[in-house]
């Protein structure tokens, strides 16, 4: 094994043997520890109870994390500890030539200070704020000292989309890109940017280790993906989540000062975030087991196809896709539709397809509510009191719209059969931050040129 | 809160009124409705006598081409669809072993009603047991008395059967030895165990040998067929 892909990783197995240059160097843990009633995986932190999880030979395993690659009472845990063997530069490693608004300056300045005293902090910014370029400055300056970075999303598609938008704006920076399906191996880089079920894999690498969409599933829901992000970082190391949507539970940890949070209720381009328009409409699905679509959602889908709109058109579940975009095809022959879910093999090529405008309308469920970005469109979901979309979800689909400069502004209705406490809550969200935006002058003026 | 083994969305077992009224103990759902409403069992009279697959007729095109031993016959639960290729996978390459409990009560049932002498897991190599801890087709049977009355003839697997494709799977050759004495089986009416009938090439070659040590019929059953 290259020493290297020993560093700040961690490996489960009986054994191990390395040059012994590096032997006493090694780290061993127990890859599970045992108490009496309980297991607890060393790996991702979580606990069971023993007898449900115990092997016919008295061994015990982790049923949290198995896969990659399961975890057992007698196996261990190995690693080297990341030595930082990245040049210090004087240089700027920085590519982008992009300028950054006032309330970005600050809050890039911000998270550069979280960067360097090693801190938990969360950056709660707006859908459509640009925080990816907010987190460049800092990055520079964490490459120039030769420390090792972790970008991680629960998202693949985020993974995906952030990991050109990094190698563009650090072209001298080797990065490796890890999520499940890969096909290329893992290698020791200085820039990792990796899903967060990756981090299992680590242990003390990053010197400052990026979340991004920190309330998306998994990592959410999974306490052991919590347990992973503390894990992957240096003790020292600094933590920076990213989100739009904070959870209530992320912002219970602000008050018990576990973290400390930074705001931006302001897109980059200084527009307001486009409101959510909601229209009643009554048994939708059985207007669609009739061919038909509810008239209210076939007037705005007739008016945006005259004025010649692009859309997103997002439903509950997988088996409304194939329905609605049948009738749609019918009822708007000239109308270049696909469809996407989670399962789809074809997700990446048709989500690419709308963003080079190949398509008209991708019909979609909430896989796509984030991390993707089409310029000029709008947005609609159908059975938006469906328990699927939360208000984090709905507020992340509306955010799906205007979020060009070019293009700040487009419509986002909701179909529903009535308000959800969901969609009330997404809806005060909206106009809270763009109150909010305004009070401290972050929009250009209330008339837009 | 417990949640389904495969789908891990959360279980609301929903009693049935039966179930209140008659104060039995209710067995622990293991997975959700979505992921059971998946599964394809395959009735006794709509499958094949020789190989327990989904079939018209009596027998199927490959029994009827290929029949060693010649009067073995195999019962199979359920198809090898995706949910159940899930639920392998999980259970055996990922070595989940909660996951055997889920068909436990089900292979107990049909386990009974062929009233052998004899209940006789097939076994994993040495190897494999060490790896994975466990076997899988005798966990499927922890309700069920069973006889170890099968050993493998390696220690180590040279190749899985999952990795070869069907004319080098029915070239294996005989992966098993008898692992008692022959006068055990003498008589006997033996039933084999395993969890997936592919071709038929593993659990055929384990009928033979019973058969040859003396068994007066060998019958299986199998989780799966495909």
């Amino acid at each position: 094994m290259q020493i290297e892909q020993l560093f700040g990783r961690q490996i489960l197995s009986e054994q191990l043997s390395v040059a012994s240059s590096w032997q006493s160097q090694l780290i061993r843990r127990p890859a599970m520890m045992v108490t009496d009633q309980w297991v607890i995986c060393q790996r991702c932190g979580q606990r069971t109870v023993k007898q449900t999880v115990r092997l016919p030979q008295g061994d015990y395993y982790c049923p949290h994390c198995f896969q990659l690659g399961r975890v057992t009472a007698s196996q261990w845990l190995w690693s080297l500890p990341e030595p930082n063997q990245f040049a210090v530069r004087t240089d700027s490693p920085l590519d982008w030539t992009g300028e950054l608004t006032a309330a970005q300056k600050a809050c890039s300045r911000q998270i550069d200070e979280v960067f360097t005293a090693g801190k938990t902090h969360l950056l709660w910014a707006v859908t459509g704020a640009g925080k990816t370029e907010m987190l460049f400055y800092g990055i520079e300056q964490a490459l120039k000292k030769g420390l090792r970075i972790g970008i991680a999303s629960p998202r693949i598609d985020v993974c995906l989309e952030l990991a050109p938008r990094f190698q563009a704006a650090f072209t001298s920076i080797p990065q490796v890109v890890l999520y499940g399906e890969m096909k290329r191996p893992y290698h020791y880089c200085q820039l990792t940017i990796c899903t967060t079920h990756q981090l299992l894999r680590f242990y003390h690498a990053f010197d400052i280790l990026v979340v991004d969409e920190v309330d998306a599933f998994p990592f959410a829901a999974d306490p052991g993906l919590n347990y992973a992000a503390e894990q992957a970082k240096k003790e020292a190391g600094a933590l920076l989540y990213l989100t739009a949507t904070p959870s209530k539970a992320l912002l219970r940890q602000e008050k018990q000062k576990q973290l400390t949070v930074s705001y931006l209720p302001a897109r980059y381009h200084g527009y307001p975030l486009p409101e959510i328009k909601l229209k009643l409409t009554s048994r939708w699905r059985q207007s669609l087991a009739k061919q038909r679509l509810p008239s209210v959602v076939k007037a705005t889908l007739k008016k945006m196809v005259t004025q010649k709109r692009r859309f997103l058109l997002f439903v509950p579940r997988v088996s409304d896709l194939t329905r609605l975009q049948a009738i749609i095809q019918l009822q708007f022959s000239a109308l270049k539709t696909a469809t996407v879910h989670a399962g789809d093999v074809n997700r990446h090529e048709k989500v690419q397809q709308m963003r080079d405008g190949v398509l008209d309308c991708l019909i979609t469920t909430t896989i796509l509510e984030r991390g993707v970005t089409f310029a000029d469109i709008d947005v609609i979901v159908l059975g938006a009191d469906d328990a699927v979309f939360s208000t984090a979800a709905l507020v992340q689909i509306a955010g799906r719209a205007g979020r060009k400069a070019e293009f700040p502004e487009g419509l986002v209705a909701f179909f529903a059969e009535g308000q959800t406490r969901a969609i009330k809550e997404a809806r005060r969200q909206i106009k809270f931050v763009n109150r909010k935006a305004r009070q401290t002058g972050l929009l250009r003026g209330d008339t837009h040129d | 809160m417990t949640e389904c083994l495969l789908c891990h969305r959360p279980l609301l077992p929903q009693l049935t009124l039966w179930q209140v009224l008659n104060f039995q103990p209710v067995e622990d759902e293991l997975l959700c409705q979505t992921c059971v409403g998946q599964l394809e069992p395959i009735p006794v009279d709509q499958a094949c006598t020789g190989c327990g697959r989904l079939c018209a007729k009596k027998y199927c095109s490959d029994c009827l081409r290929w029949q060693t031993p010649p009067n073995f016959k195999n019962r199979a639960l359920f198809r090898y669809n995706d949910i159940l290729k899930q639920y392998i996978s999980q259970y055996k390459f990922y070595g989940d072993y909660r996951l055997k409990n889920v068909f436990q009560t089900q292979i107990k049932r049909e386990v009974e009603r062929f009233d052998a002498d004899l209940v006789i897991p097939i076994p994993v190599n040495p190897a494999t047991l060490q790896q994975r801890g466990f076997n899988q087709v005798a966990g499927l049977l922890e309700k069920v008395e069973t006889t170890d009355g099968l050993a493998t003839r390696e220690l180590v697997k040279r190749q899985p059967q999952s990795e070869k494709n069907r004319q080098q799977r029915l070239q294996t050759e005989q992966p098993f030895v008898i692992n008692l004495a022959s006068e055990k089986f003498n008589k006997k009416r033996v039933l084999i165990v395993d969890d997936i009938y592919t071709t038929g090439r593993t659990i055929r070659h384990a009928a033979t040998l019973l058969q040859n040590a003396g068994a007066s019929e060998v019958m299986g059953l199998t989780l799966a067929h495909g």
